[in-house]
């Protein structure tokens, strides 16, 4: 089956066509998930909340632009939709990574950190930093962007997004400690 | 050398590394997915599968059908039960049964004999029946069609709410009952205190019947209920009695309270009465006192758990209460102060504080509802004072006289009261942090 017989099937709520759909895109879209979930089991929720959501609306996806793009948007969308519902819990940050500034400027080593590394130190961030370095650095959104996205002052996804940056950092160089001395 | 020019930028390794990196799902997620998006789509409504409207159009299709059926099965059956004890009534009367039947007693002032015509089946011809038959005699014949109204006429002129509709010369009904009136639901417990019956049927007034000589009944609803006795002898010769049982409403009693004196604001409270059906009351307060007014005032002396419970009365003395437990609790009152806070670097802020000063939480203030005054005072650890305010809407920025504190540990001190007029006095310590 072609990209866009997958697509009508689905419009016309076709079960095998779901499944292919599923089949083709979840492991992508978990992977974004991923980027913006404490964990695997929250990951996991947000891609069935992911899926539904592309399943009741597929039929709004205009046909303009890449496929793959408009499921990445409508995921992330939902990523943003759980942040809002975590909101109560926005604020709170724990003392450490508000107080880390950031130290020196170094780069990093690119086939030395694995991409389950990553994911692991970004699900260690809290959710408010997770969501704007996410938005920023990956998804690539302007800070003004983000701020209208999240509900959220200008000058306040900038200074999550630094912070972040320096938790970040911080502990990507704690892990490569730990790694070197492990080989 | 080599290793230096991989290394990349903290934000270019992200994008690199997780930009449409994929995991794979698993396939207990996959069946879990399944199965839920299948349970969503059942809710939903799409006119192309089945799905819960196609089942609630069915289920609807099918009861119609179903009540249409049994109307029709009922039909026949139904004119002539309808829970109405009078056609039974008729049967006792009929010429055909017994001998005396040709004539018939009214009690009023008048006992008229009269020539017996056939029951008709509707009540329209009931009516009618009274005027001249077919030979021109005056008929007066008066068969209860309805077990209220129909006695009722008859009763009329004697003032007597008990009627006899009986054959000559058999004795009268006699009804013993525990109550003739009541609150309801009110439970009456009736008896047949005659001995020479052989059959026995109660009409309630109400739709209800009994064949039992000993009934026991309960009037739910509010009103003034007829209560017909019909009495068969051995050969089949009717009698009938009836009496009044008078149900009275019950009030329904029910208060509400100001928003803001649910919080004791000022310690007063206005009760205000939502009752129905009552003309007078009984308010307890919940702390030994209690008032006979319709919306009365009180005024408790602090918070705590009050039961209040208010009894409403109707004319005829029947009851009912109502009662809101654990009233006037502090819970909606609260006062906190933070254990740490980072003055604003660039200089003294005042210490009026906003939600942008409150998110960088540069200024030390309390949080807190239902607090009427309030004086903070902090002091250092060598015991010097370097605040005060008597402003809940002011707090400490950090600075001493324009100097910026040095962190640490700081002491503070409120005094003040609760709107109620309680007493706070609280001490504590907060961090002031380095920017």
């Amino acid at each position: 089956m072609s990209e866009q017989q997958i697509i009508d099937g689905c419009i016309r709520h076709s079960r095998k066509a779901q499944q292919l759909l599923w089949k083709q895109y979840s492991g992508f879209l978990l992977g974004v998930c991923s980027r913006y979930a404490s964990d695997r089991p929250e990951a996991e929720d947000m891609l069935q909340e992911a899926f539904l959501k592309i399943f009741f609306n597929l039929k709004d996806y205009a046909g303009t632009g890449s496929f793959k793009g408009w499921l990445r948007k409508v995921t992330v969308n939902t990523a943003i939709t759980y942040y809002h519902k975590n909101l109560r819990y926005k604020h709170n940050i724990d003392i450490d990574e508000y107080m880390t500034t950031e130290t020196g400027t170094r780069g990093f080593e690119e086939d030395f950190y694995t991409a389950e590394d990553l994911y692991r130190v970004l699900g260690e961030l809290s959710p408010g930093y997770r969501t704007v370095f996410n938005l920023y650095t990956v998804e690539g959104y302007k800070h003004h962007e983000i701020a209208e996205m999240l509900n959220i002052d200008l000058n306040t996804s900038k200074s999550q997004y630094s912070r972040a940056r320096a938790v970040l950092r911080k502990k990507l160089e704690e892990l490569g400690k730990i790694k070197k001395n492990y080989t | 050398m080599a290793e230096e020019e991989r290394d990349i930028e903290l934000e270019n390794l992200f994008r690199k590394k997780l930009d449409g990196s994929e995991i794979e799902p698993g396939s207990d997620l996959t069946g879990r997915f399944m199965s839920r998006l299948e349970h969503r789509e059942f809710f939903r409504f799409n006119p192309a599968r089945f799905n819960l409207y196609y089942l609630t159009a069915a289920a609807a299709a099918i009861l119609a059908a179903g009540i249409l059926i049994f109307s029709h099965a009922d039909e026949g059956s139904q004119n002539p039960v309808a829970g109405n004890p009078v056609p039974q009534a008729e049967t006792g009367v009929r010429p055909a049964d017994p001998p005396a039947a040709a004539t018939i007693i009214v009690v009023n002032n008048q006992i008229t004999p009269v020539r017996y015509a056939r029951a008709p089946a509707s009540t329209d011809e009931v009516h009618s029946a009274g005027g001249n038959d077919s030979q021109g005699r005056n008929t007066n014949i008066i068969i209860p069609t309805r077990q209220a109204d129909a006695p009722m006429k008859v009763a009329g002129q004697s003032g007597n709410p008990e009627i006899a509709l009986r054959y000559k010369g058999m004795p009268r009904p006699v009804i013993e009952m525990s109550e003739s009136s009541g609150c309801v639901p009110l439970r009456v417990r009736f008896r047949n205190a005659t001995s020479w019956s052989s059959s026995v049927l109660w009409s309630f007034g109400d739709g209800g019947t009994s064949t039992e000589s000993e009934a026991d009944y309960i009037f739910d609803l509010p009103g003034n209920y007829t209560v017909t006795l019909i009495l068969t002898d051995a050969k089949g010769r009717t009698s009938v009695t009836s009496t009044i049982v008078e149900a009275w409403p019950v009030p329904k009693a029910a208060f509400e309270i100001p928003e803001n004196d649910v919080s004791l604001t000022d310690g007063k409270v206005e009760f205000r009465n939502l009752s129905v059906g009552a003309t007078h009351y009984l308010w307890d307060f919940g702390d030994d006192v209690s008032s006979g007014l319709n919306e009365p005032e009180h005024k408790y002396d602090r918070y705590g758990k009050y039961d209040v419970t208010l009894t409403a009365f109707s004319e005829n003395g029947c009851a009912d209460s109502v009662t809101v437990a654990d009233l006037f609790t502090d819970a909606g009152t609260y006062i906190r102060f933070p254990n740490a806070f980072i003055p604003n670097a660039g200089g003294p802020t005042g210490g009026y504080y906003s939600q942008i000063t409150d998110e960088a939480n540069q200024v030390f203030h309390a949080v807190s509802s239902g607090v009427s005054s309030c004086n903070l005072k902090i002091y250092s650890k060598d015991g010097m004072m370097v605040f005060e305010s008597d402003d809940l809407s002011m707090g400490w920025d950090g600075y001493y006289k324009g100097q910026l504190c040095t962190p640490g540990v700081y002491i503070w001190k409120a005094r003040g009261s609760w709107r109620n007029g309680q007493a706070i006095v609280m001490a504590g310590d907060v961090i002031l942090l380095k920017y």
